[in-house]
């Protein structure tokens, strides 16, 4: 009824709330409650994100080979379908939970929390140095949702060619490493790297470039000593 | 795509709104969304209203979106400026690159309409 003159319109009372939040709060949520949890086991998550094929298992396998066993590793596979790659680290003797999405295009950072605790039944209490996180293959989605990791790595591989950083700005821009792949394969094609790095830097002047080949081995020393030091930086934030 | 999660997330955090305050129905829900923000509005529309059906208290919520401009603002000289150049912005005054972003990543709820 409506209060002014009694008559039977019905007036509702409306008013407005102010929110200013960002829309993706539930996730950011998660994933800062994500990153206390492996601040204070003194884990570095690093989320690898890229289009499909440009070589994030591959360049795992070549982590795990190159580290040897001297920092301790457990890896989430992201997919759609499959555990194809979580059965190729699990081969190399190094703990993996497939997470299948069932057909979305990214990772949440609910899903993160539920793989962590089932990769942590694996470790059988044995302590994580590196989490790696290896996102859906797909170079947009992945860049809106932080998962809490700490460092988050873009790779591009030469046959995707160039242009890359230009289109799909936002996976530039939020990470903090760009890896370029397949690099025995630039003869072959017309990848100016320089002009990828140049780009990439102006989109994301703090970014840092590493040029990669599990081929021939090309870079991995250098990605291997970009992960340790980033490992020893995090464990300075646990212990101030 | 991706705007389908984000859309879901915003059916998450509306319930939760409307249950603190006490709202019968929602009627409108103001985003801002920065130019940068990578968030297609016609797609987040689209996928909103298709996910608010299944929730009787916002199933008639409309979308107000107010889109944000890229501001920089320049290190070097200061100067406050707008751009439509989401790749290599320079200052418009000294043509700097060194440039703060003030605003246009923005991927907010600014406000919601509810009736109490």
């Amino acid at each position: 009824m409506c209060d002014i003159c009694g008559c039977a319109h019905d007036v509702k009372d409306t008013k407005t709330i102010s929110i200013n939040q960002s829309l993706l709060k539930s996730n950011e949520d998660a994933a800062s409650a994500n990153r206390k949890h492996f601040d204070e086991k003194g884990i570095l998550a690093i989320n690898l994100i890229s289009s499909p094929g440009s070589g994030k298992t591959t360049l795992l396998e070549k982590t795990i080979e190159a580290l040897d066993g001297g920092l301790s590793l457990g890896v989430l596979e992201g997919d759609i379908e499959t555990d194809l790659d979580a059965e190729r680290i699990r081969a190399r003797g190094v703990p993996a939970v497939q997470l299948t999405t069932g057909g979305a295009c990214h990772l949440e950072s609910a899903l993160i929390h539920r793989g962590f605790h089932a990769l942590e039944q694996q470790l059988n209490g044995k302590k994580l140095d590196l989490l790696f996180i290896e996102n859906v293959g797909n170079l947009v989605c992945p860049s809106f949702f932080d998962l809490g990791e700490h460092v988050r790595v873009v790779l591009i591989s030469v046959p995707e060619g160039p242009d890359k950083p230009l289109k799909y700005p936002k996976a530039i821009r939020t990470s903090q490493l760009l890896i370029i792949t397949k690099s025995d394969l630039l003869p072959h094609f017309d990848f100016d790297v320089e002009k990828v790095r140049a780009d990439a830097c102006a989109l994301n002047p703090s970014i840092k470039v590493i040029v990669t080949s599990a081929k021939t081995g090309g870079g991995i020393e250098e990605w291997v000593y970009f992960l340790q030091t980033n490992l020893t930086t995090e464990l300075k934030r646990k212990k101030p | 795509m991706h705007e389908v999660s984000i859309a879901l997330g915003m059916v998450d955090e509306l319930k939760r709104i409307a249950k603190e305050n006490n709202a019968q129905k929602i009627n409108i829900v103001t985003l801002r969304i920065g130019k940068l923000s990578g968030i297609v509005t016609d797609s987040l529309k689209f996928a909103f209203d298709a996910v608010k059906l299944e929730h009787p208290i916002m199933s008639s919520a409309e979308i107000v979106i107010n889109e944000v401009s890229l501001v920089y603002q320049c290190d070097e000289c200061s100067t406050t400026f707008e751009t439509g150049d989401i790749y290599f912005p320079a200052c418009k005054k000294c043509a700097s690159y060194n440039l703060k972003m003030i605003s246009g990543e923005e991927q907010d709820i600014e406000n919601v309409e509810v009736e109490v």
